[in-house]
């Protein structure tokens, strides 16, 4: 990774639909049987944990719910890091800056999940999943695909990040093909 | 006291590995039960410390403190140094490189090195959670990320670069299961897979098949190491541990430099080959972490087997066949004999152990070896871990 600084992208409007607020209590398990929990136990949760109660970086994922993407920054040595931190790795300072990285780029590498899904995951079969090189940005940054399947999808295709709310009401991210 | 006195592996066992209706602790049990029968002269008095290789008991058996359970399945008192490794698919190795520096640096004497794991679970999706944690688990592995879907991009990214292909891919699976056809103790014992039917199998991953990928798997296994004057009790042919490096820098995939240039593995077995005084064309036999097929690929090349972007080939020219330039992975593999993560590094050092003593079917004997090379990855190939091994006799 570079210590190249990364574009500032302007801001975009703030989603209509408000994500639920992130301490949000976990869901009873339904009583109607096949149905998934809202959430699964905690230790079989793979999405992080986002309330200011549990983590420093909850700014990130109010940045989702407000249309961002955001990461931190050194402002010692004006590194870039990925994924957000609260110290740098290299000054070992806390002394770091939320940035908005490019929310668009192309697809550096990609397969998909056919098979031997994670808890949680498995009706979600088969996923495109792949590296994004961002604009403007020495950053390839890992996730799901959306908008194109697997046979068709192509290294080089042009992306752009789409948060999403999970059903328990925390956000996350994901990207999607543009035409 | 010694500070540099030489140490060895005098002998091992492994049990038969699969989908397999034991429990962890029996596992741990038949290990006991293969370890001295294979090293009839160990006696539990002489064991003076435990190395128990275990990368997810909490997930696969919900067992913690793993140690004292395996020392009392396998009737060990150790009474100097008694710990649990976890370096996920390297838990075995990081086992014996724990006992490796014990005994060297005086602390063990006769150190016993364990590997255990129980990958098949009632509901499999409980598995892949526990083999998705191994991975950035937040930032990677909550977008569906498990092992398969990263070296297919590993092997996507290969295959562009450097004109691999799926035939060059199907080649070391092929290799490495008609091995396992010669070692009775393998999951894939029985099977048969040609080039064809490889090639033939469904996607897992693309563009990895079915074959392409190590399987999950139950299995266990134990080694004995011994400092200098203790070694001629248990073996007339003990296996040297002459080099060994390591290496670790990313975890998240953002900070991985390159998918197919894997540095890390290249500065771990320079450091392996610098501390063993030999270089890559003396190394008859090595055991290279062969979780996909691409894995071993890469592994040619970064150790040095042969140069950069010729893996694919030197696998489809036999030249790390029997008769080859180097004899990669005679046990079978992880992809022939499955991959019980803390099991696997056992397995290795039991393979150099009895290789050197001429002890494994023909069909996948090397003739006289002298100098083997163990290698493991883990992770998203962001740890490289190596041990270099001399024949004494
Ligand atoms: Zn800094």
């Amino acid at each position: 990774m570079s210590g190249a600084v990364v574009e500032v992208v302007p801001r975009k409007r703030p989603r209509s639909r408000k994500a639920k607020p992130s301490t949000a209590e976990p869901a009873q398990a339904p009583a109607a049987s096949g149905d998934r929990p809202a959430r699964l136990p905690y230790l079989l949760d793979l999405y992080p944990a986002e309330s200011p109660a549990q983590t420093r970086l909850a700014p990130f994922f109010d940045g989702l719910r407000e249309g961002r993407f955001l990461t931190t920054r050194c402002r010692k040595d004006g590194r870039v890091l990925w994924p957000p931190r609260i110290v740098c790795p290299t000054c070992h300072t806390s002394d770091l800056e939320w940035v908005d990285l490019p929310q668009t780029g192309r697809i550096y590498a990609f397969s998909a999940i056919l098979a031997g899904a994670p808890s949680g995951l498995e009706g979600e079969l088969p996923r495109v999943v792949g590296l994004v090189e961002l604009d403007g940005s020495p950053l390839r940054i890992f996730g799901r695909i959306q908008g194109v399947e697997w046979a068709a999808c192509r290294i080089g295709m042009r992306v752009r990040i789409e948060p999403f709310e999970l059903p328990d009401g925390r956000a996350y991210y994901a990207f999607r093909v543009v035409s | 006291m010694s500070g540099s006195r030489e140490v060895a592996v005098v002998g091992g066992g492994l049990t038969k590995f699969g989908v397999r209706g034991v429990t962890w602790a029996e596992l741990a049990q038949e290990a006991g039960e293969v370890l001295f029968r294979s090293v009839p002269n160990l006696r539990a008095a002489d064991v003076d410390s435990l190395f128990v290789g275990a990368a997810e008991p909490e997930r696969f058996a919900f067992q913690s403190h793993v140690a004292p359970l395996v020392a009392e399945q396998m009737g060990l008192a150790p009474h100097r140094i008694v710990q649990r490794n976890e370096l996920a698919c390297a838990s075995g190795q990081s086992a014996i490189r724990s006992a490796y520096a014990a005994i060297r640096a005086g602390l063990s004497d006769v150190a016993v090195a364990v590997g255990v794991e129980k990958m098949n679970l009632p509901d499999m999706a409980e598995a892949n959670s526990a083999m998705a944690c191994v991975l950035d688990r937040p930032w990677d592995a909550a977008h569906g990320l498990t092992a398969p879907p990263f070296f297919a991009m590993v092997a996507q990214r290969h295959m562009l670069e450097h004109g691999t292909t799926e035939e060059q891919l199907a080649a070391v699976s092929e290799k490495n299961h008609r091995f396992a056809n010669a070692n009775p103790v393998a999951q894939f014992y029985e099977k048969r897979f040609d080039r064809e039917k490889l090639l033939r199998l469904p996607m897992v991953a693309p563009p990895l098949r079915l074959g392409d990928c190590s399987s999950m798997t139950d299995g266990a296994g134990a080694v004995v190491l011994a400092a200098e004057e203790r070694v001629r009790e248990f073996t007339d042919v003990p296996a040297w541990i002459r080099g060994s490096g390591q290496y670790a820098d990313f975890h998240n995939l953002a900070n991985m430099a390159s998918l197919t240039d894997w540095t890390g593995l290249t500065r771990a077995s320079r450091e392996a080959f610098r501390s063993a005084g030999i270089g890559p064309g003396d190394v008859d036999l090595a055991e290279l972490h062969d979780c996909f097929s691409i894995s071993e690929v890469i592994e040619y090349e970064a150790i040095g087997f042969c140069g950069p972007g010729e893996g694919g080939q030197f696998a489809a020219d036999g030249r790390s066949g029997l008769g080859g330039d180097v004899v990669v992975n005679p046990r079978g593999g992880l992809l022939g004999c499955g991959h019980p993560l803390g099991a696997t590094g056992i397995a290795q050092a039991v393979e150099v152990s009895d290789q050197f003593a001429h002890r494994v079917d023909p069909a996948r004997q090397v003739p006289d070896p002298e100098w083997a090379m163990v290698h493991n990855l883990s992770g998203s190939a962001n740890v490289h871990s190596l041990m270099v091994y001399e024949r004494g006799g």
